[in-house]
Parts: C-alpha cells; structure tokens; sequence
C-alpha cells in the first residue's frame, strides 16, 4: 500500500530530516512512527501525502509512485489518504455536521450521497448527536473524532494521523485510539506518528522507530522503548 | 450546484473585505471612466473629420492651356492614386455656375466674372480616402505641369487629427498606468481574502479539492472587482456621453450631436470586457505562488 524506497528530504538550508528510509507498509497494515521531536516522523507522514517532494528516493501510495505525479492529479491521491492532525484542524464557522459535509463537497460529491454518507460516519465516531454544535462547544476528545470523521467520510484506503493524542488526556486517548483501531479493521491502512509511549505500548503494533532522521528499529507487535527492543533481540539470540 | 457553490464562495470573499473591494473597484472605475470617456471625446472629433472626409475636395486648378484630352488622362492618373478616392472634373462653366450661387447676395463679385467668365479656371476636385492623406495629396499635384494651384482646407484637419491622435496617446497611457494600479489593488484584495481562508484552503487542499476548485472563487472575485468598476464606468459615461460630445464637438452648434446607441453599446462591450480582464489579471498576479499544491 506504502512503499519508500532509499527515501532522502534534506530542507533548503542543509537540515537533513530523513535519509535512508526503506518503508514497506502491507494493505491493512497499522503502523506507528515512534522517535523523539525532529526525528522525522511528522516529514514521512508529509512525504507520502506529497505535502513535501524527497531530496532522493521513490515513494509509492496505493500503487502509484507519488514523486513524479503531476501537480494536477495530486488531488486525486489525497482523496485516497484521510489525514488527521494533533491540531484538529476543523472550521470553526462550520457545525461538526457541516465540518465532515466540507470534505465531500470540495471533491464535488453529490448532495444526496453527503446527506446518507455524513450521519453514518458521525454515528461511527460516536457524535450523531452532536451534529448541529460548533467545534468550540465540544470537548477535545470530541474535536478529534469530527477530524476522523472527516478523514474516514470518504473511505480512503490510507489514514495518515500526526500526533493524533498530542493534545488530548490518557483517557480521551484511549477512547481515539479504540475508535482508530475500529477504522484500521474495516480494511483501512492507518499510520500514526506519535511520542505516546502509553499508547503504543497498550497497542502491540507494529512500530518503526526514527531517530535523527533514520529508521533505526522496525518491529511487528512492538513497543515504544528500548527496553522492549533488547528484550526482542534477547529472544532473538536466545532462539 | 458546483458553480453555485464558487460563486457563494467569491461572494462570501468580496463581503468578508468590503473595504478593499470598494478601493479595487474605484481603481477600475475610474481608469475606465477615463478611457470609455476619451472613446466618446474622440467619436465626436472623428465625427468633425468625418464631416471634411465628405466634403473636402483638394482642388487642383488647371492651367487654361490643357486640352479635354489632357484633362481625361490627368483625371485617370489621380484616380491610379493609392490615397485618392475619387477625382470629379469641374468645367469652367461649372465653376461660373458655382461662384453664382456662392456669391448671389455679392452682385458687383458676380458682374465681374460675367464680363470675363475665363478668369474662373477648371479644376479636378479631389476626395481623399482618408482626410489625414490631403497633404501627400497635395504634394504629388503641385509639381504636375497643367496644374497652377493646390488648395485644400488643411490646417483645419490637421488640428483635430492631432487633437484625435494625442487623446489615442492619452488613453493608452491611462490604461498603463491606472490600469496596473487597479490590477495590483485587485492582487492585493485576493492576497487578503486567500489569507483569510487559508485554514479553509489548507483543509481543502488536504482532502483533495481539485487545484481549479480551489481557485476558482479567488479569479471569480477578481473579475467580479473589475466587472463592477466597468459597469459603474459604463453607466457613469453613457448617462454624459451626450454632454461630452456637444462639449468637443467643434460643429455642435450646427446641429445636435447624438452619440449613436449601437456605438455606445459596442464600445461598451469593449470596456466591460477589459474590466473582466483587469479583474482576471489581478487575481492571477494575486494568486501566484499561493494556491500550488
């Protein structure tokens, strides 16, 4: 679904962001990228939603190599990647029902399929009955579900989330998580860059860990430190 | 339902900065005023010349020694002129006729050139293609042999040739001059409404809003600024053209100058059109660089 290949992004300036990565991410995979501020997690994420172009290397995305896609067919690949920010990014004029509608509409779907399609998935994540409120009237946790709602209305193939916990409490994190998880088992591939050790942890997926710009552990069913990492490798020699 | 959606989308953008609207389209307003009123100044001008266009004859006289042969072959030589329109031969008896009734109210004028008709001599008349060609004209006649004088009415012409030539000048550099003023103030609106929806772009561009969909608003606003201030321009010029023709006109006295209805209209296609065009402009120049993916 996601293939990087000797993937480099070195920023005018000369900071290196990422080099070396070779990324392979299988359909209905859920991966996290784990490492420390400035690591690279959040460039990877910009590169395969091509927000950003590599220095080296080749990206593909649902079966396309996205570095040499013309401007004007970039809009076709985002509708098949849902994005979701530590920011929420929601419009702060629009209801919840009206911030998920705004996603079908500038892609030019018809009326009748944003009337059946946008209830669905407020009652996916749990927010049908807070349709007609403003994101200000709503809780963080409840902010960052609308943002997944809006990612996941059109049903991409790939979810892309950056720091989705980022702002939110353990407990609301748990309660994203759960519902990201959910999303990841109706087939959708979700990679999720994040420092929430808690979280991945809890999850047991798997993880690919970034420091200084490389890949330096990939791991299925991993956790987010060291400690687990030598104790895999322990289990490694010992077997 | 799609255009209905960017239109809202302009207008929304256009009520959100209603101040810098109004300075764009004041711009566009008042260097198309300008430039659909100079239209009109020089419609009435080139109506002036248009009136010797009809009238004037460059009249060569001819010396009395020419034969009625002499006078065909030099007739047709004219008429082979690039700049000559039509060349009519005038008897001398056709020239006595005229002198009467020129000077019918001046008897002792006319007794004299009874008691010698000869003294009036022939002459072929001359109609230009072009009132401005008179003096080439003039010029290739006076060194014909048979032909003893050159008149022609042209100072009169050359005086609103210039006058029609200096205010096709003076427009032009309206339209340089007001004009990128008006395209910069459109620019300048687009740049303030891209950054006032930048969130909202971020977010379109994010979930894959086409890149055309995304701009779309932005040009439409810009040429809904120019369409605006042409509009106004129009009808601001349309309700005085009248005024403004008896105003330069130097033949108003003779009878009333009506700007036709189809001419106005016509030009003022033209001028609503560069108004869309100005608006265009803007808004690309606005855009750029903003708006890639």
């Amino acid at each position: 679904m996601i293939r990087l290949q000797d993937v480099a992004k070195v920023y005018d300036g000369g900071t290196v962001a990422v080099r070396d990565v070779n990324l392979e991410i299988a359909k209905g995979e859920f991966v996290f990228l784990v490492g420390p501020s400035g690591s690279g997690k959040s460039t990877l994420i910009r590169l395969m939603l091509r927000q950003e172009l590599p220095t080296e290397g080749s990206i593909w995305v649902a079966g396309k190599e996205i570095t040499s896609l013309p401007g004007w067919k970039v809009p076709l690949l985002r509708r098949s990647i849902g994005t979701v920010f530590q920011d929420f990014k929601l419009l702060p004029t629009k209801t919840v029902h009206e911030n998920v509608a705004f996603a079908l509409e500038v892609i030019g779907r018809p009326k009748h399929v944003i009337r059946g399609q946008v209830p669905q998935v407020l009652k996916l994540v749990g927010l049908a009955a807070k349709a007609d409120r403003l994101p200000n009237q709503l809780s963080g946790g409840e902010q960052q579900r609308v943002s997944i709602a809006r990612a996941f209305v059109n049903r991409p193939l790939i979810l892309l989330a950056d720091e989705p916990t980022g702002n939110l409490d353990p407990a609301t994190s748990i309660g994203i998580m759960r519902l990201l998880d959910r999303i990841n088992r109706t087939g959708t591939t979700v990679v999720m860059a994040t420092h929430d050790h808690a979280i991945v942890d809890a999850m047991r997926r798997r993880v690919v860990a970034l420091e200084r710009g490389r890949v330096v552990r990939d791991q299925s069913r991993g956790a987010y430190d060291q400690s687990a990492q030598l104790s895999d490798e322990f289990e490694a020699t010992e077997g | 339902m799609r255009f209905q959606y960017l239109l809202e989308q302009a207008l929304g953008n256009l009520r959100r900065n209603v101040l810098v609207v109004f300075a764009a389209v004041v711009a566009v307003l008042v260097m198309l005023t300008l430039v659909f009123g100079t239209i009109v100044v020089r419609w009435s001008i080139d109506q002036d010349i248009g009136r010797w266009d009809e009238n004037v004859r460059v009249i060569a006289f001819l010396t009395d020694d020419l034969s009625l042969d002499d006078v065909t072959a030099l007739q047709s030589e004219i008429q082979g002129w690039d700049e000559v329109e039509d060349v009519v031969y005038f008897s001398k008896s056709e020239a006595l006729q005229e002198f009467h009734e020129l000077f019918a109210d001046q008897q002792s004028l006319i007794d004299v050139v009874d008691a010698d008709p000869s003294i009036l001599p022939a002459s072929l008349r001359i109609a230009p293609k072009e009132a401005a060609e008179y003096s080439t004209i003039t010029d290739r006649l006076v060194v014909i042999p048979g032909v003893q004088k050159v008149s022609a009415a042209d100072e009169a012409i050359d005086a609103l040739v210039a006058r029609s030539s200096r205010l096709r000048t003076f427009a032009y550099w309206i339209v340089i001059v007001l004009g990128a003023a008006a395209v910069v103030l459109i620019a300048n609106t687009i740049r303030i409404a891209i950054f006032a929806r930048r969130d909202e772009i971020g977010i379109m561009k994010l979930v894959g809003a086409g890149n055309w969909f995304v701009r779309i608003p932005f040009l439409l606003e810009g040429v809904m600024e120019g369409l605006v201030g042409a509009i106004l321009a129009v009808a601001l010029v349309w309700a005085v053209a009248p005024s403004i023709a008896e105003l330069f006109s130097t033949s108003a006295t003779v009878g009333s100058l009506d700007v036709p209805g189809d001419f106005l209209f016509k030009q003022a296609l033209l001028v609503l059109g560069f108004g869309a065009g100005t608006g265009l402009l803007g808004s690309s120049f606005g855009m750029w660089g903003f708006l890639r993916d």
